[in-house]
């Protein structure tokens, strides 16, 4: 019982986005997609845990993820960190309309939110460390979201009970 | 009075809050700042990233590692029969190209000899092994198990059996980062072996091809040429094995890196001497 009290579903959020962030920068070069996939998981987990269990520890969260992700990603803080902080200040800015959406609305932004993460992150990449623009890996992260956008915002809702 | 104490509690935790909010925000921003530079506090974070973290994320992510090799495994169980049916007639080719190799290695020794060249310009400062690679998501980036406490050191190249593979960014005591050929940030001065024409290749973005940013006097090289390090920039050392000219437009031309990306074991970093 206790043990469950403990275990809950901010806990497991917060361990599938290490697992998530875990693969995510282990290349694996006959499973590609499986990076971009847990890539777009940690995406898709860091912005639930935004919208339905906002809570100010979210910004060292960010802090950290974002530096983990820029370093070993690109080598060079940035694109990551300035994006997944913007995230968190836009959302504190716009929580009170967000309350007021409809469940139908509010997962049409989420969806909207993850899209527009990943093409600012790449932006960002592009901006301040001169990486190019690769529409292929955006097209296949847009891709990998429409196929796992639905089961993970299942899973979750069921982890939240 | 407790009214009054809970009210002072509040604003308490409202200004820790703010307080979070405002130090995050501003450490992020001096972290961007500096990370172009040689910041003591940015090679802390990235040797605490290589050294700790690398480990960690590879210990969680071995499951998918391990489901990774057995694909592999079973591929190659796979094709074995093709494969054995290649490699035999490849063997009668390459025993009929050894006896011309052995003859032409007694001539060669015999010309060194009269002409009094050095064998070659490359100082071997370590031989290590992958630990891990970062190159499916922007940047293309291996990690290696030596670092500066085997005298490696950042700008110093790395090449394996089949050429140029990349230079050192990064290095911590027992690991160091190399960045491949292949990525966009990366440029090297190249030189054709038959027409002597200088050029600077980068990595073209797909993770296969090494595309020109610049060629000297817009001379194109041609077609199956092939293309060593000039030596020029003195970063890389000379005549290092780079690729062969795969594809020449107007203004530029792609190379296809001898090096094979996808299978890096080991890798030696190399200086000139």
């Amino acid at each position: 019982m206790e043990f469950s009290k403990f275990f809950n579903s901010n806990i497991k959020l917060n361990i599938i986005l290490i697992i998530s962030f875990s693969i995510s920068v282990n290349s694996f070069i006959l499973l590609p997609n499986i990076n971009n996939a847990f890539y777009v998981l940690f995406h898709l987990t860091f912005i639930y845990l935004i919208f339905y269990h906002y809570h100010y520890y979210l910004y060292l969260v960010a802090l950290v993820y974002g530096i983990l992700f820029d370093i070993l990603l690109l080598n060079n803080i940035g694109a990551h960190i300035i994006t997944f902080l913007s995230l968190l200040m836009l959302f504190l800015l716009l929580r009170k309309y967000l309350i007021r959406l409809s469940s139908y609305q509010i997962i049409f932004i989420y969806f909207i939110t993850l899209i527009m993460l990943l093409l600012i992150e790449q932006f960002l990449a592009n901006l301040i460390h001169n990486y190019k623009f690769n529409m292929s890996l955006i097209l296949n992260f847009i891709l990998i979201s429409l196929i796992i956008f639905v089961p993970t915002v299942f899973l979750f809702t069921k982890l939240d009970k | 009075m407790a009214p009054k104490f809970q009210i002072k509690v509040f604003q308490l935790s409202r200004f820790v809050k703010n307080f979070t909010i405002i130090s995050v925000v501003t450490l992020s921003f001096l972290l961007v700042f500096f990370s172009k530079t040689d910041y003591y506090l940015i090679n802390g974070i990235k040797n605490l990233s290589n050294s700790v973290i690398i480990p960690i994320t590879r210990f969680i992510s071995a499951p998918v590692n391990v489901f990774s090799n057995f694909i592999d495994e079973y591929n190659q169980f796979r094709s074995l029969k093709f494969e054995n049916k290649i490699l035999q007639e490849e063997i009668i080719r390459l025993k009929k190209w050894q006896t011309l190799a052995i003859q032409n290695s007694r001539e060669n020794k015999v010309l060194k000899k009269l002409l009094n060249a050095t064998d070659n310009n490359l100082n071997l400062v370590k031989t290590a092994s992958l630990i891990n690679r970062n190159d499916t998501i922007y940047s293309k980036l291996i990690n290696l198990n030596a670092g500066s406490e085997d005298k490696i050191e950042k700008n110093m190249s790395a090449i394996n059996e089949r050429g140029l593979l990349g230079k050192v960014i990064d290095t911590t005591a027992n690991n160091s980062r190399v960045i491949l050929l292949t990525d966009p940030n990366l440029s090297i001065s190249v030189k054709s072996i038959s027409d002597g024409i200088f050029s600077l290749l980068t990595g073209n973005g797909d993770g296969k091809y090494l595309v020109s940013s610049f060629v000297k006097e817009n001379k194109m090289p041609r077609l199956g040429d092939i293309v060593v390090t000039s030596g020029t920039a003195q970063i890389f050392p000379v005549d290092l094995l780079v690729g062969k000219v795969a594809k020449v437009e107007k203004n530029r031309f792609f190379v296809l890196p001898f090096v094979d990306f996808k299978n890096i074991d080991y890798v030696q970093i190399v200086t000139s001497k």
